[in-house]
């Protein structure tokens, strides 16, 4: 079983108030679709397989405020390590989506190892609530849960995409941080280091 | 005397109003990462590996704290996406406290030379990253102006220690 990722992003964005949404890869193209926010945060081309570690670092940074990352499971396996991290770490507020396609998306769909099985690699990696979420309904069903409930929360949701993607088009990296310190109320005159 | 004492460098990122350090410490660096470790105001964090480091620090600074990174040239070179893409490109002032494995033993002509030694400073420079060397108590300076020199210029800078900090 899967879900259209449109239609994930779809439930999600129709639930979500005021977290973080840090997302990369193809979710950039089609999370655009569905939110426009100042807390929107578009993590491509930041470095490849970290855009968790970033949204570690910013719900440590920010406990009062959710932090949502949606990435890919092959930028998952370039960073399996972080699962490890986030294990140690990860506060209250973190809520990891992994978006499920066993493949390299961006780049052709290239298949990777198909015996990986993620749910099993973040509970050994120490990871506390972890979870495997089938279909559209159980996801509408357990959103507003994960959206409230203390995590951290690493959630493995099987995805397919059958919309055609939007072309890359984005802002530079320093406006994109620029804005979202900006939206955070960080004054970055007083707290570069 | 070689090597920079741990508790002055602690005191002086403290001073400094660092409040996070991310790090993958090397041998050279146990004792300032064990004297992090016992300062209660800064929050250390140990990843698995040094690209996720950068990464963590930078959702860090993102968010309002004013994280340090310390980590070994070797953990620098494999950080290279990261560091790319998490402070040199978004302009993340985010101060690097680096080993130079290497260093003392190149410097007393010892071989075969490290080749993590050689490659070191060329890499700084590639990336255009200002750094100072940190020898001993006589630089901890270079701390202070790495520090001010990345949030002046919005760009991540370097200190490299060549000795293992002393207790």
């Amino acid at each position: 079983m899967s879900m259209e990722r449109l239609d994930l992003f779809r439930a999600l964005a129709a639930r979500r108030t005021d977290e973080i949404v840090v997302t990369t890869m193809t979710a950039t193209l089609q999370w655009p679709l569905v939110s426009s926010h100042p807390l929107d945060f578009d993590f491509l081309a930041f470095g490849m397989g970290h855009a968790a570690d970033f949204g570690l670092g910013l719900a440590l940074a920010r406990p009062e405020r959710k932090v949502i990352v949606l990435k890919g499971d092959g930028g998952l396996l370039m960073s399996l390590g972080s699962l490890v991290t986030m294990g140690r770490y990860g506060p209250p507020n973190l809520l990891v989506l992994l978006l499920e396609n066993r493949s390299y998306e961006m780049t052709g769909g290239q298949v990777f190892a198909p015996a990986v099985e993620f749910v099993t690699i973040a509970r050994g990696a120490g990871v506390d609530n972890v979870e495997r979420i089938e279909d559209l309904s159980g996801f509408e069903a357990e959103l507003a849960r994960l959206l409230t409930e203390p995590g951290p929360h690493f959630v493995v949701l099987p995805v397919t995409n059958t919309e055609p993607l939007p072309s890359v088009s984005h802002t530079d990296h320093p406006t994109r941080v620029t804005n979202l310190r900006r939206a955070l109320g960080v004054d970055s005159d007083a707290e570069e280091a | 005397m070689r090597g920079a004492s741990a508790a002055q460098t602690v005191s002086l990122v403290k001073a400094l109003g660092f409040t996070d350090v991310v790090s993958i410490p090397d041998g050279e660096s146990r004792h300032l990462y064990q004297a992090l470790l016992d300062e209660p105001t800064i929050q250390l964090y140990l990843p698995t590996r040094e690209g996720e480091g950068i990464a963590l620090a930078a959702g860090l600074w993102a968010g309002g704290r004013k994280p340090f990174v310390l980590l070994q040239n070797t953990g620098l070179m494999e950080a290279g996406d990261a560091l790319r893409g998490c402070g040199v490109g978004p302009s993340i002032p985010l101060l690097l406290l680096v080993g130079w494995r290497g260093y003392p033993g190149a410097l007393a002509g010892a071989l075969p030379i490290d080749s993590a030694y050689p490659y070191t400073e060329p890499l700084l420079e590639a990336w255009g990253l200002p750094y100072r060397r940190l020898m001993g108590d006589d630089d901890l300076g270079v701390i202070e102006e790495m520090a001010a020199l990345a949030a002046e210029s919005s760009k991540p800078a370097a200190v490299l220690y060549g000795y293992g900090f002393r207790p």
